[in-house]
């Protein structure tokens, strides 16, 4: 019977290749698996704290899982690091600390695909627990980028229009080389630009010092949901940009 | 044509073919049925033919305004504050707070009516409380009142905090304009640690008419998306 494996963050290629060829069934902890307030978690985890972090562990107080791999190291953040302690303590089960720090790159194709921006999204997440490269894709010419990790709320990636370039730790994810700070830190200063990062997460730094050296970008956070201000001040930048925001405005 | 800004508290419409200035209504007011052709604000897109963001019209109607190069914009409304930044004729930066910076001008309008003030008879104190929005602010108020002073200077020393944060907001410029129904305000402009021009409450249709004129300039470059942000 396959076994039921929680993953935090981008463990090791050869981590997924183990769980792969076992026949187990990856569970993406980053994301919102469960209906649950967030909230449940305010008794381990502060209410000021990375929202994917505290989904991580919202996902945990729910599931039934076998395994937890969580990567704890450059590729991901100190907070993982330390939220590891606090799952370790929450499960029965072993909680496994990883350190992805692969270099062969995948390439990133999903990243400049004519895909909706949520369905670059979805695949390149989905991508994580494959050790296989995504096919390759036609390239569109771009007319914005978004620069970040996946948001805790992927609605707010509806506002950008298919020929929205993704950057920084999201296109790191679909190369598999979560580390690579050189590829996390590039972006296109021709492409009016959304630095984007998680309310409370250390990328907030690097969001905010790239958003200052490009020429035309604005760094934003949001925490759990994105309220209508974080969505109307997306919408105004892309459309002062002159380009047509997405459909899922601020109204 | 008709223009509206639709705010929290009040409702700023403009008929162009009709009006010579826009009129005033309040929110509460305005029948439910009433639709513009463009507008901006509270729930613009439900009550219009065709709608844009608010930071969209306030950098609009700045840059039709301000016949200046570089310059920083605060909109100070009911229920949000937000701002741009232009530099070299172009949006630069931009921010929008309906979350900390909730209510408040409507708190500082519902203080006016419930201590029955004037806010042009109150000199700018020289200290301000410290808050972050009307709400966690008057308690403040209260506490100042308990502890002996005026409730004509507790409420002036919110303004002046509700001034602060704003001007914090908007990254402290040395100078301002501001836009809004607080502009006309005494106290809240006199509470500001920096130069204020006060533009009015009609910035927002300003920019409601630079997009009508932007459309009719070039329709078809319009409708792809012109850009303010070079």
């Amino acid at each position: 019977m396959p076994r039921r494996v929680g993953i935090v963050g981008v463990p090791p290629l050869a981590v997924i290749e183990t769980i792969n060829r076992a026949g187990d069934v990856i569970v993406d902890l980053d994301e919102p698996q469960v209906r649950a307030p967030i909230d449940q978690t305010a008794a381990r985890i502060p209410r000021a704290y990375c929202a994917i972090l505290r989904t991580v562990a919202l996902n945990c107080l729910h599931l039934q899982l076998d395994q937890v791999y969580i990567d704890v190291g450059p590729g991901k953040c100190d907070c993982a690091l330390h939220v590891a302690e606090v799952i370790a303590d929450m499960l029965p089960v072993p909680v496994i600390r990883t350190r992805n720090q692969d270099t062969r790159a995948f390439g990133h194709p999903l990243c400049t695909s004519h895909l909706p921006l949520m369905e670059k999204f979805r695949r390149i997440t989905k991508g994580v627990q494959s050790a296989a490269p995504h096919p390759p894709m036609e390239t569109c010419r771009p007319s914005c980028g978004f620069w970040g990790v996946p948001p805790r709320d992927f609605s707010l990636l509806a506002l950008f229009p298919d020929t929205t370039h993704v950057f920084g730790w999201t296109r790191c994810m679909e190369n598999k080389t979560p580390a690579d700070l050189e590829l996390e830190r590039h972006f296109d200063p021709a492409l009016p630009t959304v630095f984007f990062s998680q309310s409370f997460c250390a990328k907030s730094v690097l969001a905010k010092h790239l958003a200052a050296k490009h020429p035309r970008a604005i760094a934003v956070d949001c925490d759990v949901t994105a309220g209508s201000s974080t969505r109307a001040k997306i919408e105004a930048f892309l459309e002062l940009s002159g380009i047509t925001p997405g459909r899922g405005g601020a109204g | 044509m008709l223009l509206a800004d639709f705010g929290t508290s009040y409702c700023k419409i403009l008929d162009t073919r009709r009006d010579s200035t826009p009129r005033i209504v309040a929110t509460r007011e305005l029948d439910r049925s009433f639709r513009a052709d463009l507008a901006t604000g509270h729930n613009a897109a439900r009550r219009s033919l065709r709608s844009i963001n608010e930071l969209t019209a306030l950098a609009r109607g700045g840059l039709q305004l301000v016949d200046r190069p570089d310059f920083v914009l605060l909109d100070c409304g009911s229920r949000d504050i937000k701002f741009v930044r232009i530099h070299n004729g172009t949006v630069a930066d931009m921010g929008w707070n309906a979350e900390c910076g909730a209510s408040m001008g409507f708190t500082i309008e519902l203080l006016a009516t419930y201590y029955r003030l004037d806010y042009a008879a109150i000199p700018a104190p020289a200290t301000g409380f410290s808050i972050t929005c009307g709400v966690l602010g008057m308690s403040h108020i209260f506490d100042a009142v308990v502890a002996g002073v005026s409730e004509t200077e507790a409420v002036a020393r919110f303004v002046r905090g509700i001034a602060l944060n704003a001007h914090r907001f908007a990254h402290e410029p040395d100078e301002l304009y501001l836009s809004g129904g607080l502009c006309a305000n005494p106290l809240f402009v006199a509470s500001f640690p920096c130069r204020v021009h006060p533009l009015g409450r009609f910035v927002l249709l300003e920019g409601l008419r630079a997009t009508l004129r932007q459309g009719a300039e070039n329709p078809a470059r319009q409708k792809e998306g012109k850009p303010d942000i070079d």
